[in-house]
């Protein structure tokens, strides 16, 4: 008879989800669904509101990447102005993005996966945590909570506070970088280019090690999707849309995002208030594909500043064609880390970051407006339907987890079935299949905009549909 | 306000919640209005929510305050010490005052004085302001603080 194994809740992502494998009459695992259970609706209760309230409403969908939502949701409120911002308005919106990837991906790497890579999968659970990596790695714990730090800073010399500031709006931002905010700056990057070289350190160690998770955590072909420059090199707030397929091969290019619709589709699965957007040209069935930085350093030909430049070559070198591992999402987002500094010291360089030009007025001058921009976990689109009051109508937010919804499902999966053996779960197994969905950082506050922290729960599902095996946690 | 300590301090209050849920928000006005006062020795730190990175400071300080609205706060506003946690559980943007305080002892070695500064409260709707008990928790947790760190309550 088969069965379902239902994993609930799942623990270190951000959000609340479980995770249903299904086996087959033989009891082998046949499939697996990665389900998310809360529901917040911001898109519903955006509606009747000012555009000009969006960029401080949206940013409270996350605690973690409020700074993504804030931009994006800036960049449609530009469309909808119709205006071009200025071009000191454009970098220092750039440098809080950037400060956020930092933040966001010291977060993922350092607190959420680095306890299982360096303590191990068979760590009791009670020490697979930032106290244990401490007990173990002290300077490994201490350095990664301040890389997090540098990032949460540099958001807040910009924006006023880390989380939820209100600072870019729609034709610019409200206020410059000062002298004395870049020197703040400025002091902290060789630290934070030490810490980043001691995780790629720790994580090139930690793949020699773990050649089989590599191979079994989320490895299968896909198309991957993210912004890039007009030269084909990496973006992370300006640009245009490129999928390539798993053998590298550009599929589309220079994609315009204010017509994101014309390419994706979005789907909902039962179970789950997580959207699964596809590539609409190939339908549900053959379009899906991966977003954040594994995506974004697949799509990109270069990144365009030296040390990630030389990572970058490294990474590519792992795969012939594109990296299709998801396990390799860690390398990616320390490399994105190591450019997001690399680019911060640059644009501190320039001068523009103290202008005091950084508005462009306007009213409203087209009554849809699309912002796309890259969030550290992928692409996020915000696409705003107004009056000629600038009344929010309707909004459409496609938020990066739930792009790699159907890529979580199939690395459960995979992981399902190459460590599940029968209705059992011991708990390392459990573990690993966590980790295959923290491979992608999910953010389930953003994507479903769930309340709460995020435990997991795994069920065992027979053919029949009943539950014939259950572990949960958290 | 000095939102992220670049130096030792001798007492470092944090006061955090959310202000769009009404009195949530006492923690983040208490310490917005102790670092209008500017008192000497004194740092304030304004979040949200507490997070990890809030252990380095808090290693760095002699004493520390954390200040939170309390629904279960039915005798006033009440100054009570805290140890850091046995528990070894750190959620990345949900960290509660103890498990900060073994963070800063076992990652930045430091292990301040702690003290949990709760406010009663009664109303986390949604909007900004404060309802009258918590307002008067606020002027009570002000004065609190104050005589602390003037000395004339003894925390030792």
């Amino acid at each position: 008879m088969s069965k379902r194994i239902l994993i609930d809740p799942v623990t270190r992502i951000e959000g609340h989800a479980k995770i249903s494998i299904f086996l087959d009459d033989a009891g082998k695992v046949s499939d697996a669904e990665f389900h998310v259970v809360e529901f917040r609706g911001f898109e519903k209760f955006c509606e009747g509101r000012p555009l000009s309230e969006m960029p401080g409403i949206t940013p409270r969908i996350c605690g973690i990447c409020p700074v993504s939502h804030l931009l994006v949701s800036a960049k449609a409120g530009d469309a909808i102005l119709a205006v071009s911002i200025p071009p000191a308005a454009e970098k220092l919106r750039r440098v809080m993005n950037l400060g956020q990837i930092i933040q966001s991906h010291a977060l993922s790497f350092f607190h959420l996966s680095a306890p299982d890579l360096l303590l191990g999968w068979d760590a009791a659970p009670g020490q697979r945590n930032v106290f244990g990596l401490a007990a173990t790695n002290p300077d490994v714990a201490r350095a990664g909570i301040r890389l997090r730090q540098f990032g949460q800073e540099v958001i807040e010399i910009l924006g006023g506070k880390r989380i939820h500031p209100a600072w870019a709006v729609p034709g610019g931002v409200r206020s410059p970088l000062t002298g004395e905010g870049r020197d703040k700056i400025r002091a902290w990057i060789p630290e934070a280019h030490d810490t980043t070289k001691l995780a790629l350190d720790i994580f090139k160690t930690v793949l020699q090690g773990h050649q089989q998770e590599a191979d079994v955590f989320g490895d299968f072909p896909s198309l991957f999707m993210g912004l890039v420059d007009s030269n084909g090199g990496w973006e992370h707030y300006g640009g245009k849309l490129r999928f390539k397929d798993s053998n590298g091969r550009i599929v589309a290019d220079q994609l315009d995002p204010q017509k994101y619709f014309e390419y994706i589709g979005e789907s909902v699965q039962k179970d789950s208030y997580l959207k699964s957007p596809y590539y609409k040209s190939l339908g549900i069935s053959g379009g899906m594909y991966r977003v954040g930085p594994l995506a974004r350093l697949n799509v990109c030909d270069r990144i365009g500043v030296p040390l990630a430049d030389a990572e970058l070559k490294r990474f590519k070198g792992l795969r012939r064609g594109a990296v299709t591992s998801s396990f390799l999402y860690h390398y990616a987002r320390l490399i994105e880390i190591l450019a997001s500094i690399e680019f911060i010291e640059r644009y501190l360089e320039d001068e523009d970051l103290l202008s005091h030009d950084l508005r462009a007025d306007a009213g409203i001058n087209s009554l849809r407006g699309v912002g796309a921009g890259e969030a550290p976990r992928g692409t996020l689109f915000h696409d705003y339907t107004v009056d000629r009051n600038g009344i929010l109508k309707k909004v459409n937010l496609i938020i990066a987890t739930g792009q790699n919804n159907l890529a979580m499902n199939r690395t459960v999966a995979q992981i399902a079935k190459h460590y599940i053996n029968g209705p059992d779960i011991p708990e390392p197994m459990l573990n690993r299949i966590e980790h295959g969905i923290r491979c992608y950082d999910p953010c389930l506050s953003c994507s479903t905009h769930a309340i709460g922290q995020m435990p997991l729960r795994v069920q065992l599902i027979g053919p029949g549909g009943r539950v014939v095996g259950e572990a949960t946690r958290g | 306000m000095n939102n992220f300590m670049s130096r030792a301090s001798q007492c470092l209050v944090i006061g955090y919640g959310n202000t769009l849920r009404h009195d949530d928000g006492v923690g983040v006005e208490i310490a917005e209005a102790i670092a209008a006062m500017n008192l000497p020795g004194v740092e304030v730190i304004a979040r949200h929510q507490l997070v990890p990175e809030l252990a380095e400071p808090i290693s760095k300080s002699r004493t520390v305050i954390f200040v939170d609205a309390d629904p279960a706060a039915s005798a006033g506003t009440a100054l009570l010490p805290i140890a850091p946690s046995e528990s070894k559980q750190l959620m990345a943007h949900a960290a509660n005052p103890r498990s900060l305080l073994a963070l800063a002892r076992d990652v930045f070695g430091g292990n301040p004085k702690a003290w949990s500064l709760a406010v009663p409260v009664e109303d986390f709707s949604f909007g900004f302001g404060l309802s009258h008990r918590s307002q008067a928790g606020l002027r009570s947790a002000v004065q609190l603080i104050q005589d602390l760190v003037a000395g004339s309550t003894n925390l030792a």
